[in-house]
């Protein structure tokens, strides 16, 4: 299901969502093998275009929810929502990136927003969209508190991520919050 | 001819408060069907745990077989080696090893002498021994479970947060608090490289 976004200003791009595909790689690689990007990731950088389609075709595309964040139709980032199975059927977990060349720019928070005020009518289970960043994931903490997403807490020892271990927020929000 | 000797009554002992030193754990036995059958069949235990309601001797022995002594970390809590309730860990797998999640309970009769605070302390210094890749013990318990959220906090839990609509507990959508222990409250320094 596509979703696009208000422009934000006159003349700015158009922001939007839609499925990613294999003809995506291109632009799929300029993130994936960015340190900047991968920093607060659960994958390491990549570093050959046959383990970027690899991932496109294993990963990307039989999620269940995963979306390319698109200007004027080319991709620059990723958001997506997984979800859970049975007692935790409620809750689906946010997680976007974006390019680093398009960092400053709102971007972030205008796809998350759209994805907030989506997501929650095209799956009627779902009560709960969730999120968990790293404590030194400024940025990303930022764009989630702009949205209007509740921080519930720090959750220490959370992740292991490239060898360390992670103290994570924790935010959510609720199918019943006001709309962002 | 061997006298019998009248032991105190359990009441009294309660009255004593020297149940805490007869607290015990162990793995569960099939013999404990009766006393299982108790605890985890009454509904003020069974409610904000995820375990079904017992309803007859034989689903005791199967849930005792097929359940509590297969598992990796799961104890009857014991007054005299008799069975009043249970305390379980449950590892995570693959990247996520280094947490686990803790979930007790005890017969309501026993409720309010710090018998489930005994027994999830006496398994956080097994269950870090036992489990060096250990770093995180984690326990959630339903917002309105305020002496569940006591025993954790007498043992030592440290709150971290209200997550509202988080889970259906028994068909319902409830919010839940999380707390956690970690390696390095519990032991000395751990280091944090794996």
């Amino acid at each position: 299901m596509e979703a696009n976004g208000k422009q934000g200003q006159e003349g700015s791009p158009e922001l939007s969502l839609r499925p990613l595909d294999l003809s995506d790689i291109d632009d799929f690689m300029v993130w994936a093998t960015d340190d900047k990007v991968s920093r607060f990731c659960s994958w390491d950088t990549f570093n050959s275009k046959e383990a970027g389609i690899d991932y496109i075709k294993n990963i990307i595309i039989p999620h269940p929810w995963f979306k390319a964040i698109c200007l004027n139709n080319k991709a620059i980032g990723a958001i997506s929502v997984s979800a859970n199975n049975g007692n935790d059927r409620c809750r689906g977990e946010l997680g976007y990136l974006l390019a680093s060349k398009y960092w400053g720019k709102g971007i972030a928070t205008r796809a998350v927003k759209m994805v907030a005020s989506t997501i929650f009518n095209e799956q009627p289970h779902l009560e709960r969209l969730e999120a968990l960043v790293d404590v030194e994931n400024g940025g990303s903490q930022r764009v989630l508190e702009k949205v209007g997403f509740h921080r519930e807490g720090v959750l220490r020892k959370f992740f292991i991520q490239k060898g360390r271990c992670r103290d994570v927020v924790i935010y959510s929000l609720l199918s019943t919050d006001p709309q962002p | 001819m061997q006298q019998k000797v009248a032991l105190p009554s359990v009441d009294l002992l309660l009255e004593l408060g020297v149940l805490l030193v007869r607290v015990t754990l162990r793995p569960f036995r099939v013999s404990d069907v009766d006393d299982f059958m108790l605890w985890a069949g009454d509904e003020q235990v069974t409610r904000t745990i995820r375990w079904k309601t017992i309803t007859s001797k034989k689903e005791a022995l199967t849930f005792i077989k097929e359940v509590c002594i297969p598992h990796l970390f799961c104890r009857s809590i014991c007054i005299d080696d008799r069975s009043i309730g249970f305390v379980l860990v449950i590892r995570w797998s693959g990247g996520d090893r280094h947490k686990a999640d803790i979930g007790y309970g005890v017969a309501s009769k026993y409720w309010g002498q710090g018998i489930a605070t005994k027994a999830v302390k006496m398994v956080i210094s097994e269950v870090f021994k036992d489990f060096p890749d250990l770093l995180r013990l984690q326990a959630f318990t339903v917002v309105e479970n305020i002496a569940s959220q006591r025993v954790l906090e007498k043992a030592g839990f440290t709150r971290e947060g209200l997550l509202r609509k988080y889970t259906f507990l028994k068909g319902q959508l409830k919010d839940s608090v999380i707390y956690s222990l970690s390696s390095t409250d519990s032991n000395g320094a751990v280091d944090d490289e794996v």
